[in-house]
């Protein structure tokens, strides 16, 4: 236990925050040299107040027509996606690893709270592979991959459910959930999870184009 | 004969408080400092006698006990509950006492490459 527990808390949890994180600064700097070279005139009428003004509107629920069609998804996806990102940022055990590893630390949720949201990550996810399976537009664009991507988000928020819960061998379970949690970072930069980065950067540049150029809104 | 029933029970009675010590030390099995408020876990399963036997520890109380700085085995704190230096929240440059718990177990398993590291190992559900 304590040479699987170590490596996968040490060196594998810091090459899966390089790979996370430089993975994703090194997406930031292709995809900008591409538009350089291939849609150089982007940057003429990229607009910081246009472009923010789009990402905003796309983060308010209900606010984006798209949102208005799709009520269900909206709720749904919204919660998924707020409960996805605060209870691991927040949750007790992570920040307190953190603290005792490298000394940062920042305030938590509680336990009980943590738990519920790791609830809606799952139903959220296990909705989206409903509609992966019943919407024709959604089917139209699944494959394995699209499977293989939802199992490895959904793997992190189960195990870890589990090992909170001390549901079979906890020994077990906390190093699947330590290694799918590790999984689960370095796919990002490399798979369409990837849109944590480019849902930004393509709202901010349709947001500059449609408000600067177009003057319509891109909601 | 009321005498002697009187005098039976108080021998009981007296008995059973030398008891009530002795008991308690041995059944020492969980750490569970009444400082946290609203604790989040389940209290750490810790059996003193037990653990201290298995760990070749037994009579090394200062290891844990220990006073301000390092472990010295003529400055000691049994007795002392850990909350008195080690406030629930971090007072500056000391260590909290979640930490303190933390480090004190943990520490010494990561340098022996024994006993319990996650969580839950120590946190243990029933």
């Amino acid at each position: 236990m304590h040479s699987i527990y170590n490596f996968a808390t040490g060196p594998l949890c810091w090459a899966a925050f390089i790979i996370f994180i430089g993975g994703l600064l090194l997406k930031f700097i292709s995809m900008v040299r591409r538009a350089r070279s291939s849609e150089p005139y982007i940057f003429g009428y990229f607009s910081p107040y246009f472009g923010l003004r789009s990402v905003i509107a796309w983060l308010i629920p209900f606010v984006p027509r798209n949102g208005k069609l799709n009520p269900v998804f909206t709720v749904v996806t919204f919660a998924f996606h707020i409960c996805l990102l605060v209870a691991p940022l927040f949750l007790m055990a992570h920040v307190m690893l953190l603290q005792e590893g490298v000394g940062m630390h920042w305030g938590t949720l509680s336990d009980a709270t943590a738990d519920v949201m790791t609830v809606i990550v799952l139903v959220g996810l296990a909705y989206f592979a409903y509609r992966r399976c019943t919407d024709p537009t959604a089917k139209y664009v699944t494959g394995p991959k699209e499977w293989v991507l939802l199992a490895l988000v959904a793997a992190p928020f189960l195990t870890g459910f589990l090992a909170y819960h001390q549901i079979f061998d906890y020994q077990v379970m906390v190093v699947l959930h330590i290694l799918s949690g590790e999984a689960m970072l370095i796919a990002i930069p490399f798979t369409w999870l990837s849109h944590m980065l480019l849902f930004p950067m393509v709202r901010m540049y349709q947001g500059s184009e449609f408000g600067g150029v177009r003057h319509v809104k891109d909601w | 004969m009321k005498k002697t029933i009187l005098l039976t029970l108080l021998a009981v009675a007296a008995s059973l408080l030398y008891l009530l010590p002795a008991f308690c030390q041995e059944d020492m099995r969980v750490i569970e400092p009444t400082a946290f408020e609203n604790p989040q876990r389940p209290a750490a399963v810790f059996n003193h006698d037990a653990h201290n036997e298995k760990a070749g520890i037994e009579g090394d109380c200062y290891l844990c006990h220990h006073s301000e700085g390092k472990p010295d085995p003529d400055n000691t704190s049994e007795g002392t509950p850990c909350s008195d230096c080690h406030a629930v929240k971090a007072e500056k440059g000391k260590t909290g006492l979640m930490q303190a718990y933390h480090k004190m177990c943990q520490d010494c398993h990561q340098a022996k490459g024994k006993g319990p590291i996650a969580c839950g190992e120590c946190h243990v559900r029933n």
